[in-house]
């Protein structure tokens, strides 16, 4: 019974299908979302699923001089980087428990698809993907250092590294959101590179790169690289929700669990409006807007909440 | 870092139509760039001399699915010259509507396809939604969206009533305001600027030496319009005024063609305020007497060029067509030099390509 029943916690709820439902949800609104700001109606709820199944019962080809292995290992793993930290940023019901140092887990496990991104790209013989692999890597020297950073604001304050800490810290002094406001846009910022979202969408440029480092990967290995990043985007809006908006909710209570989902909601309007808003940078632009203005900002904000 | 060659064409997200660029890169940095067309050559020039006149006129129109109008306006110009056809005022100042109508919808499309490039998709998706109004505009008075089927050898096959006109008028009124807004915003938007200021420049001197003809021409600082400098049609009745810029960059390129926009539909109202009474077409004979003749008009694009060449058939004996986008083509690996890999789709887009009128 008890084995059945924590089967049932991994792979059902809260674990596995939950979690991927959720993701799949959130994708439909995210294009739902954007396509309501561009004056478009946008996808019917079943579209992501819809899209899934189409791509996993299509036909999968490689180009010659793909290494076939890898080809097929690398969005399998990379689904599993992002699997493995939603266990540790639980949707609002308890199920693993938290240690002192969790959030360098899942801040690791959430960089990892970003290199293996670069990966898929580089055993391609493709020259977009090969292009498109090298600007992500390139990327991935900006934004994830602003992410790293602009998180720790919320470590400083609580003074604890793991995610039951930071949370606990805030039920006492209220949430980091409002208090950490520039943080919070900082790190938003770092997950928006993360998630290779426009206007940070610069390895898979369609307008250049076509689809960037996944030019050649079809059928069942592009479904689950898209499953991966709509995980992604779920599980890191998630760890936002944990960091900074950790007093708004407590862990596994009915009303915790709607105001988790709202929460949740509320910030994927804020990244569909900037998907909308902004033209794409360039890789320069980028680099230079990451190394000097909002690296410096978030140093100087951590230094400001050592110092407070 | 190994040079890489990226080929973008025959078949690329960043080309509406087939043309292939190869682009040598060092890093993200164009270092060369090579051009090559013919994907959608049809032979149009030839198949002209084997059809009588009549038959080109539709032949013709297919030359372009934007700017169609503008190519049957010319053809049919240089065969009324030939004939010394009086066309009636009203066919003319119909004609020339139509040819604004058609600016409007060019430079609309136009505006989204550089928005698609350089990932801003909600001015795309606005600026196609407002073009749906000149579609619908254009569809209503002639039954075509693009390919309107307007003009014939001695004027233009549509009348327009007292009902049509009230439509043209609040239409455009409608899409005044709806352009004025997407100016404001490309205007202000800071990101719309740093992805097209000083991009994909071209100097008056560069502008000169290679014959750039059109907006592209405008935006570097060269005066020049065929509406104003060599009127046909209707245009010497009407008001027109010439946005030029000297930043010659793809940012002054859409601020020119924005305004070209508004420019266009004030033209419209004059001509639906001011048109003359009468008949709208003459019969012209089938037979066209020898000559040869050079007829020039204003597209979206800039100066369209036709040489015909007539022995007293029905049929031509040498059509010859020159379109903008070949004369402005030929700047673009000096544009793509030294340009960052994630403009060339920029800089391509700012020239407003037209590759199907380019290979007839």
């Amino acid at each position: 019974m008890n084995i059945l029943h924590m089967l049932f916690e991994i792979l059902i709820f809260p674990g596995f299908a939950f979690v991927l439902f959720t993701a799949l949800f959130f994708h439909w609104l995210d294009r739902k979302l954007i396509a309501r700001f561009q004056g478009r109606i946008g996808p019917p709820w079943y579209q992501p699923v819809a899209d899934l199944i189409k791509l996993f019962s299509k036909e999968d080809i490689l180009p010659v001089g793909t290494n076939e292995v890898f080809a097929t290992l690398l969005p399998l793993v990379s689904f599993a980087f992002v699997m493995t930290a939603s266990f540790y940023l639980p949707f609002a019901v308890p199920t693993t428990q938290s240690f002192e140092g969790d959030i360098i887990v899942v801040i690791f496990l959430l960089s990892m698809p970003s290199l293996l991104y670069f990966l898929a790209g580089w055993i391609t013989s493709g020259v977009y993907s090969i292009l498109g692999g090298n600007r992500s890597l390139l990327q991935y020297f900006s934004y994830e250092v602003l992410f790293l950073l602009a998180i720790s604001g919320t470590v400083i304050t609580s003074g604890s590294w793991s995610l039951a800490g930071i949370r606990s810290a805030q039920l006492t002094s209220g949430s980091y959101f409002l208090p950490q406001l520039l943080g919070f846009f900082l790190t938003v910022s770092g997950l928006i590179g993360k998630l290779k979202r426009d206007p940070y969408d610069i390895p898979k440029a369609k307008s250049e790169m076509v689809a960037g480092p996944l030019t050649e990967f079809s059928g069942k290995k592009l479904g689950l690289w898209q499953l991966t990043n709509q995980l992604q985007t779920v599980v890191g809006l998630s760890f936002l929700v944990h960091t900074y908006f950790g007093g708004y909710w407590q862990m596994g209570t009915v009303g915790g669990f709607f105001t988790f989902y709202l929460l949740l909601i509320l910030l994927q309007c804020l990244l569909s409006a900037i998907s909308a808003i902004y033209a794409r940078f360039r890789i320069d632009q980028l680099i230079r807007l990451n190394w000097y203005a909002l690296i410096p900002l978030a140093l100087i904000h951590n230094l400001f909440l050592v110092l407070k | 870092m190994t040079r890489i060659v990226v080929p973008i064409g025959p078949q690329h997200p960043l080309l509406k139509e087939p043309i292939s660029f190869l682009i040598s890169l060092d890093g993200e940095r164009v270092v060369n760039s090579s051009l090559r067309l013919g994907y959608v050559h049809r032979g149009i020039e030839k198949l002209a001399q084997q059809r009588t006149y009549v038959q080109n006129v539709y032949l013709i129109e297919r030359i372009c699915g934007i700017c169609s109008h503008i190519h049957t306006t010319t053809y049919c110009q240089a065969i009324e010259t030939l004939l010394g056809l009086d066309v009636p005022r009203r066919g003319l100042y119909i004609r020339t509507l139509l040819c604004e109508l058609e600016r409007i919808h060019s430079h609309l499309l136009w505006l989204g396809v550089l928005a698609k490039n350089i990932g801003l998709d909600t001015i795309f998706m606005y600026s196609w939604r407002d073009r749906e109004i000149v579609l619908k505009m254009m569809e209503e008075i002639s039954g075509g969206r693009v390919s309107h089927a307007v003009n014939i050898i001695g004027g233009v096959r549509i009348d327009l009533d007292a009902d049509r006109l009230t439509m043209l008028e609040s239409g455009l009124n409608d899409l005044n305001g709806r352009v004025e807004e997407l100016i404001g915003t490309i205007e202000r938007d800071r990101s719309f600027a740093a992805r097209t200021r000083g991009i994909g420049k071209l100097t008056l001197e560069d502008v000169k030496s290679f014959c750039v003809v059109g907006p592209v021409a405008r935006a570097s600082g060269l005066d020049i319009d065929l509406r104003r400098d060599a009127p046909y049609a209707a245009y010497h009745e009407l008001e027109i005024e010439v946005p030029v810029m000297n930043e010659g960059d793809v940012w002054a390129r859409s601020m020119i063609r924005m305004r070209e926009i508004l420019q266009a539909s004030r033209l419209a109202k004059q001509i639906i305020r001011t048109l003359p009474k009468g008949p709208v077409s003459t019969t012209a004979p089938r037979k066209v007497p020898p000559g040869e003749v050079v007829s020039r008009a204003e597209a979206p694009r800039g100066e369209v060029f036709y040489y015909l060449r007539s022995n007293g058939s029905q049929q031509p004996e040498r059509l010859k067509i020159r379109t903008p986008t070949l004369t402005n083509l030929i700047t673009l690996p000096e544009q793509l030099k030294d340009v960052q890999m994630a403009d060339v789709s920029a800089v391509i887009a700012g020239v407003d390509l037209c590759i199907a009128c380019a290979d007839r």
